[in-house]
C-alpha cells in the first residue's frame, strides 16, 4: 500500500464532480477547467481531462459550442446542460452525505 | 494519428531542399506536420518523439467510442502549446517543446486514469529450446517434447526410427543440437513449455527445481 496511489484514487473519485461543478458557474473551454483544477490540486496533468470532458458530452451532462482563439484553433466551450445541472444537484447531496458520513466515523470516539 | 501529414522534402541535384535549416552546429531536418489545421515545422528528433506520444495516447484511448474525437482535442490543444512556443525568431518546433507539452499533457497511462501504470499482459510465447534437466543426449527430444507438448518418448521413437530407416535421424539430431538454444535460464524454462514469465511463475519454477534437488539428495 501507498499513499500516493491511494490520494490518486480518491482524486479520480472526485474529478467529474469537479470538472460539473467548475463549469456549473460559467462555460469554460478545457483550458480554463484545467487551471481551476490545477489550482486545486486535484488533477496534475492536463490530458486526462479531455477523455472525461468527451465521456461527459456524450452521456449528456454537456454541450459545447466553438469559439475563436486568439492563438491556434479554435476552442471547444463547455457548458452544462439541464440534465448536467440535474446530475450535479445529485451529486451535490450526495457528496455532502459522504462527508457527514466519513467525519462521523473518523470522531467517533 | 488521422490528422499528422507530414511530407519529407527529399534533396536531389534539381530540387532544393527547402526544410533544411541552419543551427549552430549542423543542419537538421524538420519535418512538415499538420496539427489541428495547423502546419508546424518540427525538427525530425522531435516529430518521432511526438509521434510515438501521440500512438501511445491512441493506443490508451482505443476503447474509447470517441476515441478520435479525444484525440482531436487533444491535438488541437498541443497546437495551441506549439503556436505559443513561436516567436519571429523561432519557427521549428524542437525536441524541448515537444518534451515540455508532453509534461504538461501527461503520460498515456495517467491520461487514462489507469495511474499506476499497470503492467503490460505477459507474452506467453512459446520458443523451442533444448531442455538440459529431461536430457538424454543433447535434450534435443526433451525440448521438442516441452514445445510441443508431447511426451519426449515419442520423439525418441521417431529418431530412433530415423536413424534405423538409413541414418538421417542423426544428421538431423545433429543440426537441432547445434541449432537450438539450451533452456539456461528459468525465464526460457518457462518459455518452453509456453508459460508466461512473470515473477509468479519464476518463483513456482524455481521452487519446483528446488524441490526435485531435494528429492534426488534423498533430504
Amino acid at each position: 500500500m501507498n499513499t500516493d496511489n491511494t490520494k490518486a484514487q480518491m482524486r479520480k473519485g472526485i474529478l467529474e464532480y469537479c470538472i460539473l461543478a467548475v463549469l456549473s458557474r460559467n462555460s469554460c473551454y478545457a483550458v480554463d477547467i484545467i487551471n481551476e483544477l490545477k489550482k486545486a490540486e486535484v488533477i496534475v496533468v492536463e490530458g486526462t481531462l479531455y477523455p472525461l470532458l468527451t465521456r461527459q458530452k456524450n452521456a449528456g451532462l454537456l454541450s459545447y459550442r466553438w469559439e475563436e482563439s486568439p492563438q491556434g484553433p479554435p476552442r471547444k466551450y463547455y457548458e452544462l446542460t439541464e440534465v448536467g445541472k440535474i446530475y450535479l444537484n445529485e451529486l451535490d447531496k450526495s457528496w455532502e452525505a459522504l462527508v457527514e458520513s466519513v467525519n462521523q466515523i473518523r470522531d467517533k470516539k | 494519428m488521422h490528422s499528422i501529414k507530414y511530407n519529407i522534402y527529399i534533396c536531389t541535384t534539381k530540387l532544393v531542399c527547402i526544410n533544411r535549416y541552419l543551427t549552430k552546429k549542423t543542419m537538421k531536418v524538420t519535418v512538415n506536420i499538420n496539427l489541428g489545421g495547423y502546419a508546424f515545422n518540427v525538427d525530425e528528433d522531435a516529430y518521432d518523439r511526438l509521434r510515438q506520444y501521440l500512438k501511445s495516447l491512441e493506443k490508451e484511448f482505443s476503447g474509447e467510442s470517441s476515441a478520435a474525437e479525444i484525440m482531436s482535442d487533444i491535438e488541437g490543444r498541443i497546437a495551441e502549446l506549439f503556436k505559443s512556443r513561436l516567436t519571429g525568431y523561432k519557427q521549428v518546433i524542437t525536441m524541448k517543446d515537444v518534451e515540455e507539452i508532453m509534461v504538461i499533457l501527461g503520460a498515456p497511462e495517467v491520461i487514462s486514469g489507469s495511474g499506476t501504470s499497470e503492467e503490460p499482459p505477459p507474452r506467453s510465447q512459446r520458443r523451442i529450446y533444448r531442455d538440459p534437466d529431461g536430457r538424454i543426449i543433447g535434450g534435443v527430444c526433451a525440448g521438442l517434447g516441452a514445445y510441443f507438448n508431447w511426451d519426449p518418448l515419442i520423439w525418441r521413437v521417431i529418431f530412433v526410427a530415423l536413424v534405423l530407416a538409413g541414418g538421417f535421424g542423426i544428421a538431423l539430431y545433429l543440426i537441432l543440437w547445434i541449432i537450438v538454444p539450451e533452456a539456461k535460464t528459468t525465464a526460457q524454462k518457462l518459455e518452453m513449455r509456453g508459460n508466461p514469465v512473470t515473477v509468479e511463475n519464476i518463483k513456482d519454477s524455481v521452487k519446483q527445481e528446488f524441490e526435485t534437488v531435494k528429492k534426488k539428495m534423498n533430504l
